[in-house]
């Protein structure tokens, strides 16, 4: 069976590192984007199972994407998650509104994000 | 390594980079304190730093980052408004950021970070207010404070004020468009058949006294408000024919101006679609001869000191709005921004550039001994095939050094820091000009030209400025200017710091130098030689700083620093009106063009750029004067150096005549007698190792295609050694 494939986009190239490493360790393919513009260019039909998104970012902010992402067809339904330092409800709302299905604040711990993800991506 | 480190490195790398954005974006808020984006760029470097320092549980720096993120939201917000004295005290907080980055590497942070800590946040606290407690005025002085220039040259022109939903046509009529045959109203009564003519005021502020008066010439103007649905294309069309001379004006309707701001910013990037005539014609807000009008104007005026941009001239002729022209503006560095994003570029460890870099050397080295072989054997096909494969090789060489090459222009923008602090521990005001920083530069050139360049810039800083009083004495603009600039220049790259400052007095110089026995009390010194005087040591004390117009204090180093990187360094100066030290540097440091000639059994190779011209020896006149040697070049009186007896080569001469090849190095020259001219040769540097350092006149060595070792001649000790030479014997 294939394996799992998860969008993470962020700008700073640390925290994209981290994040790409404990998924992979934990046996998902990773696609990696440093910001909304990006990704979306980077979003052309393959199946992704998950998108975990930063909010502040150059160019295209995560809300501004998730919307984005949400027009598409091919990735209405993929669960996407933001990852962020932002802890203020107001920004929560919006993006919930906008079709966040989690909101994990960083710092994050390795353990506690693949135990959000793995509830995220379906079997 | 495990995942944790790895990642750690990129965060320290991914930090410095955005401090540096971070410096960048502060340096430029001083000029465009409005400037959102710019806002928004130091606000990001500071959140995404703390975001990662999270990451790996760096609790101070977040704690420190936190706060300064905190006041630039409040700038982002408009809480707080962007002074000289915030930029201050946020550029501070940078390089404690900084130093918290490179502190990281031990167990916990050095207690006496963490006290600076404390102190920048209080200081930072008290010049952005409590939360919340920002002064309303400086919001709003903020907020008033200058428009961008095109937007101040709109109000002065006064076109008159469109309050409702209709275009607006000025027409001024040439005096000919009677004897022309044509008559204005029957524009008006065509443009009637496109829409509904609400109000026609005519102008007759052109007409002369009665006596003066020529019933045959028009002198008629209108201002017509008009209803209509059609574009703006069509309604320039129905003033064609008296579009060539006539003053037409053609201003679109405010409920267009937000339907073209929007065309614009749907506008795809085309190929070079983004002049932003290109964008105003797409979206249909510009016609083609408005736009060739305003270029062709834009063309006449070439020549002016501070050339109108396009967008100006295009508001100025009305013929687009100022806000079609702003979204225009916007788009453009929309696009340019796209552009620049392509254009990425990938890290490489340097070390592997470095390995890659000594085997072309070596495959260079291999080339010219398959070269040689090939030539011996006379065999034509293999020589043919060789000479392809040296081309290739030559290419590759170009190519991989360019890998290294990189822009001086982050190296400048450093200064931009040194200047502003510098400066204000003096108490003078100083403008830095930056120019040629597209200029490319070898990478480990530009890591060891950081230091000296500082030291050239503070120097000028410090002694070249005069001071506020004494400028104004002198006539010049208080503001003092300090200038970096870059360029090629045959064969090396020179960098130049120069200042509009008081100049050097070369009598001081002299005396001082005398003073000090640098220079024997009768010998005769050029001004360029006096200005030399002053990389020297023996000049750098302390009361030659307060003596002289300053200068001298670690002069030497800079030279020193320079010369290891088989650089130069030239003084120009004059009293009252500047400074400039031009700083030249081969463009790269491990291989270059070399002009291989033999002395005795021995090959030596002179760098090429340096090689000014060859003669033979028996075509120069020689004169003996004093028992000094010279020759006469075209009557240019050169010193001159016979390698042979220099080197103490004692093989015999393998041809019959000896060949002088002028050399050149700054602006001195000097002959070397040899006996063979060899022709052009790709030389790869091999170091020499420090037991060879006392030796003078060589700076590396090379290994010949034939596996013999041949040494690279230093130019400019050599022709310091031929003038000595004759310096002693006169």
């Amino acid at each position: 069976m294939a394996n799992k494939t998860i969008m993470v986009i962020d700008d700073a190239a640390s925290i994209r590192q981290v994040v790409s490493m404990t998924l992979k360790g934990a046996g998902y393919d990773v696609i990696e984007a440093c910001d909304g513009k990006d990704a979306l260019g980077k979003l052309d039909g393959q199946k992704l199972n998950l998108i975990i998104t930063d909010v502040n970012m150059p160019n295209m902010d995560g809300i501004t994407f998730i919307k984005e992402a949400k027009q598409l067809p091919r990735y209405k339904f993929t669960p996407i998650m933001v990852l962020t330092t932002e802890s203020q409800d107001e920004k929560k709302r919006a993006g919930q509104a906008a079709g966040a299905k989690a909101w994990v604040v960083k710092p994050f711990q390795p353990p506690q994000l693949l135990a959000a993800v793995s509830k995220l991506v379906l079997p | 390594m495990d995942l944790m480190e790895q990642a750690q490195e990129t965060f320290v790398t991914e930090s410095l980079d955005l401090l540096i954005a971070m410096e960048e974006g502060l340096n430029q808020l001083e000029s465009e304190p409005d400037n959102e984006e710019l806002i928004n760029s130091v606000f990001r470097a500071a959140h995404t730093i703390k975001g990662s320092a999270g990451l790996f549980g760096l609790d101070d720096i977040v704690a420190f980052t936190h706060k300064v993120e905190n006041v630039l939201d409040r700038v982002r917000d408009g809480d707080i408004a962007i002074t000289p004295p915030l930029i201050a005290i946020l550029l501070e907080c940078r390089d404690h950021t900084e130093a918290l980055i490179e502190d990281m590497g031990g167990e916990a942070t050095d207690p006496a970070l963490l006290e600076q800590s404390g102190q920048l946040l209080e200081r930072l606290q008290g010049v952005a207010g409590g939360p919340g407690g920002a002064s309303p005025a400086a919001g709003a002085e903020a907020a008033a404070s200058s428009p961008s220039t095109w937007e101040a040259s709109v109000d002065r022109q006064e076109s008159p004020p469109v309050e409702n939903d209709n275009w607006h046509i000025s027409l001024k009529f040439h005096p000919d468009v009677f004897r022309n045959g044509m008559d204005p109203l029957s524009f008006l009564r065509y443009l009637a058949t496109l829409g509904e003519i609400v109000r026609v005021a005519t102008s007759l502020d052109a007409m002369p006294e009665a006596e003066a008066m020529d019933p045959e010439s028009c002198y008629l103007g209108m201002e017509v408000a008009f209803k209509s649905d059609a574009d703006k294309q069509t309604i320039m069309e129905v003033f064609d024919f008296i579009a060539e001379d006539s003053e037409v004006a053609v201003l679109p309707p405010y409920s267009k101006l937000s339907e073209y701001a929007e065309l614009i910013e749907k506008l795809k990037a085309q190929d070079d679609s983004y002049r932003i005539g290109d964008l105003l014609l797409q979206c249909g807000a510009l016609t083609q001869p408005e736009l060739d009008k305003a270029l062709s104007y834009q063309q006449a005026h070439r020549s002016d000191p501070e050339p109108q941009p396009l967008g100006e001239v295009l508001v100025e002729q009305r013929a687009v709005h100022p806000e079609t022209v702003k979204a225009a503006l916007g788009k453009q560095k929309q696009i340019k921004e796209v552009k620049l994003k392509e254009s990425k570029s990938i890290r490489v460890d340097a070390g592997r550039l470095d390995q890659l870099i000594n085997l072309v050397g070596e495959l260079v080295i291999a080339g010219a001994g398959t070269n040689l072989k090939a030539q011996q054997l006379g065999d034509a096909d293999l020589q043919e095939s060789v000479s392809l494969i040296s081309r290739l090789v030559e290419e590759i060489r170009d190519r991989s050094l360019r890998l290294r090459m990189v822009q001086v222009g982050d190296t400048f923008n450093r200064f931009n820091r040194v200047v502003r602090d510098v400066s204000r521990e003096l108490g003078k005001s100083i403008r830095l000009v930056i120019e040629g920083s597209e200029t490319e530069l070898d990478k480990s050139v530009v890591e060891k030209i950081g230091d000296p360049l500082t030291h050239l810039v503070r120097n000028a800083i410090d002694h070249g400025i005069e001071s506020a009083e004494a400028r104004r004495a002198a006539g010049k603009p208080e503001q003092g200017m300090v200038k970096l600039d870059a360029y090629h220049d045959s064969g090396s790259i020179v960098i130049e710091v120069s200042d509009d400052g008081g100049g050097i007095d070369a009598d001081k110089v002299l005396a001082k130098a005398r003073a000090n026995g640098l220079v024997p009390a009768d010998a005769q010194l050029s001004r360029p030689e006096i200005l030399r005087l002053i990389l020297k040591a023996g000049l750098s004390t302390k009361e030659a700083v307060s003596n002289l117009s300053g200068r001298g204090v670690g002069m030497d180093v800079v030279t020193k620093n320079v010369e290891a990187l088989r650089g130069d360094i030239e003084v120009e100066s004059e009293l009252g009106r500047g400074t400039s030290i031009k700083v030249r540097l081969p463009l790269t440091l491990s291989i270059i063009d070399g002009f291989l000639v033999g002395v005795g059994s021995a090959g030596y190779v002179i760098p090429l750029d340096s090689v000014v011209e060859c003669i033979e020896h028996q075509d120069v006149d020689k004169v003996r004067a004093h028992g000094g040697r010279y020759i006469n070049l075209r009557d240019e009186v050169l010193p001159y150096l016979n390698l042979r007896e220099l080197f103490g080569e004692r093989g015999a001469s393998t041809v019959g005549r000896e060949n002088i090849v002028v050399v050149r190095s700054g602006n001195q020259k000097a002959g070397l007698v040899v006996d063979e001219l060899m022709g052009e040769y790709q030389t790869v540097i091999k170091p020499l190792s420090r037991i060879f350092s006392r030796l003078s006149g060589i700076s590396g060595s090379t290994i010949l295609g034939s596996g013999e070792v041949a040494m690279i001649l230093d130019v400019s000790a050599l022709i310091k050694e031929a003038e000595q030479k004759t310096l002693q014997l006169g």
